[in-house]
């Protein structure tokens, strides 16, 4: 695997196109095929919200038996095969997640880091690179505290109130600060 | 219902895809999004917008055992469903109207069909059905009066198809419908067409779907479905004995 080049995010995205419409019919072998190129992205995308690895492992197994009852139905969603998994992942997490103590990780550190210098890896490929540029260039527009409220809920999964409980801020402070943030990315993600 | 306001629909759709929507309020808007479609479209634009962000993180490699679990999972579900065959394309009900070969469309159209089947034989159809509504009105009759013909009478036509078509398909045991033309929406139609009889081998059912003028689209069903019903294969023609 290794000494294969790295595909470019459109082939690859028709590769994993590919093989979930074989998925849909029923090919088991596309459907390895599919799980082995997609795993690592998918559990840390899971791992992140429900932050234990069993619960974790549980998401990826619930969701890739979904990915595999559902993948006739694929063909008629307009989004990129990753984007439509990640979803399945993200859904079955969220739904998933209890938290009794809320140990939140800090993000500011996320945003700290310069997206120019970062060298994606083969695995990092199955995001677009143009995609991820234009949609970081937009959260980078947003003010601070737009940027901390929305990353905390996007990648930890928090509710409003667990966002607030984590910044130690009024709720309705945090509420107005994701509303606010969320409308302004959309204009420029639309843009 | 149907929300209108299009802030709210927007701030519904974002704050279920960043994940801030929670609980009960998401499983609400679940349910929701199957029935308004473009809120669905609208969802689907926020994630693929946000998903990219994911691009930051590291990837983790999982256990090698989730994957020994998903098999051992879809295996379970493969004995379960062995029965009932995947198919492809949109008609989800196909696993249905195969069933109906079984009877399931009721005595009335079961009675119809051996009235008409039950006339002298030594020149009669290949095939026949009769296509019923779910209530069981018989609506149409097709037979088959020859190889590569079928005709086709509208026995009880609808008062209006506000100028959508009717296409008629035939549902083979494996496999997505295929279709045989389109239909006059009153009395009767001959359908001939090249290859018709491959089309019709091992064919358990006829079904008629309102299609866009011209016809489905895709090649495929896309309209509801009118009405339905299980072709009867006549046995093949016996020279007559000259006794």
């Amino acid at each position: 695997m290794a000494t294969l080049p790295a595909p470019t995010p459109n082939a690859l995205n028709e590769r994993l196109a590919a093989l979930l419409a074989q998925a849909g019919l029923g090919n088991r072998a596309a459907f390895a095929d599919l799980y082995e190129a997609t795993k690592s992205k998918l559990f840390a995308v899971s791992l992140r919200i429900v932050r234990e690895r069993h619960i974790a492992e549980e998401v990826l197994q619930d969701s890739f038996v979904n990915i595999w009852n559902n993948a006739t139905k694929y063909a008629v969603a307009q989004s990129a095969p990753m984007t439509w998994m990640t979803a399945i992942v993200r859904n079955r997490s969220l739904d998933i997640v209890r938290r009794p103590f809320l140990e939140v990780q800090d993000e500011d550190d996320f945003f700290a880091i310069n997206m120019e210098d970062e060298r994606p890896g083969p695995d990092d490929q199955l995001v677009a690179r143009r995609d991820q540029v234009k949609i970081e260039r937009c959260i980078k527009g947003l003010d601070g505290e737009q940027q901390q409220t929305i990353s905390l809920a996007f990648f930890q999964g928090l509710s409003h109130s667990e966002v607030a409980s984590h910044l130690g801020k009024p709720l309705g402070t945090v509420k107005t600060h994701i509303r606010r943030g969320l409308l302004k990315l959309k204009g420029c993600l639309e843009s | 219902m149907k929300l209108g306001n299009p802030d709210l629909r927007s701030r519904l759709a974002s704050e279920y895809v960043l994940g801030t929507m929670k609980g009960g309020a998401r499983r609400r808007f679940e349910d929701y999004l199957k029935r308004d479609a473009q809120m669905r479209a609208e969802v689907e634009g926020w994630e693929t917008h946000l998903t990219p962000l994911t691009g930051r993180l590291a990837p983790v490699t999982p256990h090698p055992r989730v994957w020994t679990r998903i098999e051992a999972r879809l295996d379970a579900v493969t004995a379960r469903a062995s029965a009932e065959k995947k198919t492809i394309g949109l008609w989800e009900s196909l696993a249905f109207w195969r069933s109906l070969g079984l009877g399931a469309s009721g005595m009335a159209v079961a009675l119809l069909t051996a009235m008409l089947v039950l006339k002298p034989v030594d020149q009669g159809p290949m095939l026949t059905a009769v296509l019923a509504e779910d209530n069981n009105v018989a609506r149409v009759f097709v037979e088959q009066p020859k190889s590569g013909m079928l005709m086709v009478k509208m026995v009880a036509p609808w008062k209006t198809m506000n100028g959508m078509a009717l296409e008629l398909w035939v549902v083979p045991k494996d496999g997505p419908p295929r279709s045989l033309g389109l239909i006059n929406d009153t009395g009767e139609t001959k359908l001939v067409l090249t290859g018709m009889d491959e089309k019709l081998a091992g064919g358990l059912v006829f079904a008629l779907s309102k299609e866009p003028p011209g016809g489905s689209p895709t090649g495929q069903p896309t309209g509801s479905v009118m009405c339905k019903g299980a072709i009867a294969h006549m046995p093949p023609r016996l020279p007559r004995s000259p006794i």
